[in-house]
């Protein structure tokens, strides 16, 4: 392969696999605190997008209730996605409150949780498709302001262009991972969640409210979800189902890392992403086929994911 | 008043007192009916075969489990409603039975987590330390995860994670359990000094000798029921306790 192309493949790659790295980074986060997967993430990854598309004053089509609507405001793109991230956010809050809490104080069993989670993203794209209709729309190309269209990351003779919005994926997602990182490795209200993720019933002994820290989980992945649905959804178009396909692939990502484990996720993340970007273009359409192969494979020489404990225990 | 005085209402003043309290977990009645006090200052062991209830009482005095019937009082304020995360801001600290340490974390971090509902970070840091020195095993594993610890030494950090919280009243499940002798010796004496620098301790063992030999006063649940209370040293010379806790 010409180093060019390698290198060019390599970087869409990493931008593409931090955004499965962070969109992952919901999943486990929920899992390691509830021990449950929250099938609505996918369907929040996509209701962000719609926020933000909405919010930097977007116009909607012709079907839908909202048909022809548009906010009367156009925010700059970067504070309709940390306004749209911050209401994806509060929408997963919702969720937790509504379609978890109450099955969580009844004891109910995990397994109902995930189902009414999976109703939670019916309902969602549901909602989405009544409201705005089931056509895809595009971000405006403006929406990076200055920034050129591509950055060069090779030579004149040799370029190696790579799109803005892929650098601005990849920048704002290892923010976020670095920021998140911090929080729950180095910070107080870190290690409590930590405690509250393996013993709630002790770290209850400890003063710690878990309900609040249940709360904040779930707004921090929403919101983190939201955030990847935007970028990523500016980078393609957007459609009620488009965090589906995402929604799954985050579940390959998940169990390749290793379920609950942070850094497996991150590195999953990463793992896939590159691993598309190599699947030569003629065969692009098996993309998803590819990862899923990888995480086939995975799960039979190691069942518990690249960095994942071999046990998963929820106390 | 004089000075002696003082010391005496302090010595007779109720800082746990449970009355009537039932539970239940499901159909499985734990506790009937039980009545039990502790004074500030006292260490009270309350002793019983494997299933009498002991673990329950402290489950529902930290708001673990919810009671069917009856009240409990914290300082005279009625506590039974209150959330499992609020108690030990009262001034309850409770080692669970199983140790329950954060196996995932460090030794230092589980320090850290016992002060979670205090701000001085300073005071946090001096106490830290303050254990190292009560617990010199502790002092050399800091930075080891909890896991790997040997079970004496998870003992010792699930004691010394309680008092991070600076209780007033100390809730101790089987310290002694699974311990080789010189260990359960060595918390033991451990637990007398805590006695000695004014934590009140209602302690929970199996070990009915040793405990009765530090405690001030005991209680005897059998099948969920009290059926006998008294001063340690009576405890001990009693011939149903001798016969069935002490053999
Ligand atoms: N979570 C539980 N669910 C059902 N029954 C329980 C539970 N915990 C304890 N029990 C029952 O309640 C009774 C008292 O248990 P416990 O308080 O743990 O006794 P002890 O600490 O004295 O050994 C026992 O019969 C025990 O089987
Ligand atoms: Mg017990």
């Amino acid at each position: 392969m010409d180093i060019t192309l390698f290198l060019q493949q390599f970087l869409n790659g990493l931008s593409i696999g931090s955004a499965y790295a962070i969109f992952a980074l919901g999943y486990t986060l929920i899992f390691s605190i509830l021990g449950i997967i929250n099938f609505a993430h996918g369907a929040i990854f996509t209701l962000g997008a719609y926020f933000t598309y909405a919010l930097i004053g977007g116009a909607f089509g012709f079907s839908g209730l909202l048909a022809n609507a548009a906010l009367p405001v156009q925010l700059p793109f970067a504070l309709a996605l940390i306004l749209g991230s911050t209401l994806a956010g509060f929408v997963g809050v919702a969720v937790e409150r509504f379609a978890f809490r109450p099955l969580r104080r009844k004891g109910s069993d995990s397994l109902l949780t995930v189902v009414s989670s999976l109703g939670v993203a019916v309902v969602i794209v549901n909602v989405i498709q009544y409201l705005v209709g089931a056509e895809s729309y595009t971000f405006p190309a403006n929406i990076y302001g200055n920034l050129p269209a591509s950055f060069n990351f090779g030579t004149v003779e040799k370029p190696v262009p790579i799109r803005s919005i892929q650098v601005v994926i990849f920048c704002v997602s290892v923010t976020i991972l670095t920021i998140l990182t911090y929080l729950i490795n180095r910070t107080k209200y870190g290690k409590a969640m930590q405690a509250v993720a393996e013993d709630s019933t002790t770290a209850s002994l400890l003063g710690i409210n878990s309900d609040r820290f249940i709360v904040w989980t779930f707004f921090i992945s929403s919101f983190i979800a939201g955030l990847a649905g935007s970028l990523v959804g500016s980078s393609v178009s957007i459609r009620p189902t488009f965090g589906i396909e995402f929604g799954l692939k985050g579940l390959a990502v998940i169990v390749l890392g290793g379920l609950g484990s942070i850094p497996g996720a991150v590195l999953g993340g990463f793992v896939i992403g590159l691993v598309e970007a190599f699947v030569p273009a003629d065969y692009s359409g098996y993309k998803d086929a590819v990862a899923f192969g990888i995480l086939f494979m995975m799960l039979l020489i190691r069942p518990q994911g690249l960095l994942g404990r071999r046990f998963v225990q929820k106390v | 008043m004089s000075a002696d005085q003082k010391i005496d209402l302090t010595a007779n003043h109720q800082i746990l007192e449970i009355k009537n309290l039932s539970v239940n977990y499901g159909g499985i009645q734990a506790l009937q009916n039980v009545d039990l006090i502790v004074n500030t200052g006292e260490v009270v062991t309350l002793i019983g075969a494997n299933g009498a209830g002991k673990s329950t009482t402290l489950r529902a005095i930290s708001r673990l489990v919810n009671p069917r019937n009856g009240q409990i009082y914290y300082n005279g304020r009625n506590i039974t409603q209150c959330a499992a995360y609020q108690v030990v801001g009262f001034g309850i600290a409770h080692s669970p039975e199983g140790r329950r340490v954060l196996a995932r974390q460090t030794v230092i971090d589980n320090l850290q987590l016992g002060a979670y509902i205090r701000s001085n970070q300073a005071k946090v840091k001096a106490d830290i330390n303050r254990q190292f020195e009560i617990f010199p095993r502790l002092a050399e594993r800091r930075n080891q995860l909890a896991g790997t610890l040997s079970g004496g030494e998870q003992q010792m950090l699930a004691i010394a994670r309680a008092l991070m919280s600076r209780p007033k009243l100390l809730l101790l499940d089987e310290p002694s359990l699974g311990l080789a002798p010189a260990i359960v010796r060595e918390i033991f004496s451990i637990i007398q000094n805590l006695r000695d620098t004014g934590v009140t301790i209602l302690l929970i063992e199996q070990n009915a000798t040793m405990a009765l030999n530090i405690a001030d006063r005991g209680y005897v649940l059998e099948a969920g029921r009290i059926i006998l209370t008294g001063q340690a040293a009576e405890l001990l010379n009693d011939q149903r306790v001798k016969s069935a806790y002490l053999g």
